[in-house]
């Protein structure tokens, strides 16, 4: 896809879905109609007629984002994103635990190194407080092995936390084995699905999931609008974080924004409905990136060859500083893999955790396609590509 | 993801031209001395950092007649390491200085990091890097 020239850096190639996707155009009608005085404006808690109107959309949003999931909308929990659904349901269910007797001290906690921060700082939140966290390494391709989470569990384990795909490499993780492993064990099992939904088939009917957190922004949904998934018998284990009226059976409280939740609800049922021919177009593409760049020399792949979410491709290109590479690339809009910025030097702890080397580390870029990617970026992502690893690596001693 | 790199389009103005201009990347070699395309009496050379600790620099300057009459330079960094290797090049380059050889930045009339992160709107964060680059000219002019 190629940016209007409105925005800065005319015509620069989208490449970054996994950061947010644009919001679809039959997303954005379905929003409008919730916004101004001739739609469905009210307050879904209101009792009169523009309330009820608007708790209906609520309603049949919440059905929506089930559906995509496979599971009841009631146990469907609107949130402001990902990164909340996480919260909620790390501190909510951990917190929850150390309140019953059983786990006054000592609880303990099993997630992955390679996890998003929204998930990873709330666990380091939690060992503030007085939690024990195993962090999981996997192994070279990203992969976490299902046993490795059975043999972390103890008695004192409350909560596993195990991403679905892996935001920077794509990586899939076999949720359901790991999800067997907790459920033998009667542990809560969390996953964060905001790179997978809508991309890859999730159903919880069969799944032995608990809580799954969402996000609408990485699937054509609005910003500022997700959902946690909280199965029915877990929902009594989960303390809420926001007070103030008891929304959402007082696991959220807030004003639902209907437009975002109307959003959102259309995003999953079009990614549902289209799911399948998307995928194979995107996986498609996402081949023809890669076929382009493995002719760089010492491209390397970073990531399982198969396991992964179709639009994530993270490659590394060593000897070039990635940061550098990314600003060689004005026409590209994509996102190095190693957090080489002014707030940070340190490189992608996601491939340190592969046990890539810093340098192979902080080489790497993530490219991520999306429904409105088409053949003319992808070629024009390896010329530009090509063009400046080479003059890079002419500047390296 | 982790927080993503600055955007092409959030780089100072000369940071971007000087990085996309890295004319004086190269090498400044032995051999070539005295020829007619390098008419330099000798090289000094200098080095510092390491690819893995994300900065690594060489800086070859060509002498004759007390005046830096070639710089070059070879860096692995970040965006404005590159491009202020390119500046120090364009500046080392031309200048004069008193006795045989320059043997300190101060006889090349050259300023600290600090005032060269200053003048190119370098941010305070990226002045390990500048260091490394100061290092290495440094190398260049003691140790050859």
């Amino acid at each position: 896809m190629s940016m209007s020239t409105s925005e800065p850096e005319a015509a620069a190639v989208y490449l970054d879905y996994a950061a947010t996707t644009p919001v679809d155009a039959r997303v954005a009608v379905a929003m409008n109609e919730c916004l101004t005085r001739t739609g469905v404006f009210g307050n879904p808690a209101s009792q009169h007629v523009y309330g009820r109107l608007a708790r209906a959309r609520v309603e049949a949003a919440r059905a929506q984002v089930g559906s995509l999931i496979g599971v009841p909308a009631p146990q469907i929990i609107w949130t402001s994103g990902a990164t909340e659904s996480n919260n909620l349901a790390i501190l909510g269910i951990a917190r929850a635990a150390q309140a019953r007797a059983a786990h006054r001290r000592g609880a303990h906690i099993v997630t992955a190194r390679t996890e998003h921060k929204a998930v990873l700082d709330p666990c380091r939140r939690l060992e503030q407080e007085g939690f024990r966290v195993t962090y999981l390494t996997p192994d070279t391709q990203g992969l976490i092995d299902p046993l490795m989470v059975r043999d972390a569990l103890t008695a004192e384990t409350v909560l596993v936390s195990i991403m679905h795909a892996n935001n920077e490499i794509g990586v899939l993780q076999d949720i359901e084995a790991i999800g067997e492993c907790c459920r033998k064990r009667g542990v809560p099992f969390h996953v964060d699905a905001a790179q997978s939904a809508g991309k890859v088939p999730i159903d919880l009917s069969h799944a032995p999931v608990d809580l799954l957190s969402l996000t609408a922004h990485k699937l054509y949904g609005p910003k500022g609008v997700g959902a946690l998934y909280v199965s029915a018998p877990r929902r009594a284990e989960v303390l809420p974080l926001i007070f103030g009226g008891g929304h959402e059976r007082g696991l959220r409280s807030g004003t639902l924004a209907v437009h975002q939740i109307a959003g959102f609800g259309l995003a999953c049922e079009l990614c549902a409905s289209e799911r399948l021919e998307e995928t194979r177009r995107i996986e498609a593409l996402r081949a023809r990136l890669w076929d382009g760049l493995r002719e760089i020399p010492g491209a390397l792949l970073n990531g399982h060859p198969t396991r992964h979410v179709a639009g994530i491709l993270n490659v590394s290109f060593p000897g070039i500083e990635g940061e550098s590479l990314l600003m060689g690339l004005p026409e590209l809009a994509l996102s190095t893999g190693s957090a080489c910025n002014s707030d940070s030097d340190e490189p992608s702890y996601v491939l340190r955790a592969l046990g890539r080397d810093t340098e192979t580390a902080q080489s790497s870029l993530r490219f991520s396609l999306g429904r409105y990617s088409v053949e003319t970026d992808i070629d024009r992502a390896v010329g530009a590509l090509r063009r400046e690893v080479a003059r890079l690596r002419a500047v390296a001693p | 993801m982790n927080a993503p790199a600055a955007a092409p389009d959030q780089l100072e103005p000369r940071i971007r031209e000087l990085f996309g201009s890295l004319d004086h990347a190269g090498e400044l070699t032995a051999e070539r001395v005295g020829s007619a395309e390098l008419a330099a009496e000798r090289i000094l050379t200098g080095e510092a950092g390491r690819e893995a600790l994300g900065t690594r620099v060489r800086f070859m300057l060509g002498i004759a007649a007390q005046r830096v009459v070639a710089a070059r330079y070879r860096a692995y960094g970040c965006p404005h390491t590159l491009a202020a290797c390119e500046w120090l090049a364009r500046e080392l380059e031309g200048r004069s200085f008193e006795g045989p050889l320059p043997t300190s930045l101060q006889a090349l009339r050259i300023d600290t990091p600090l005032a060269w992160a200053e003048r190119l709107g370098i941010p305070a964060a990226k002045l390990g890097r500048l260091l490394v680059v100061e290092d290495a000219l440094r190398a260049a002019l003691t140790l050859s």
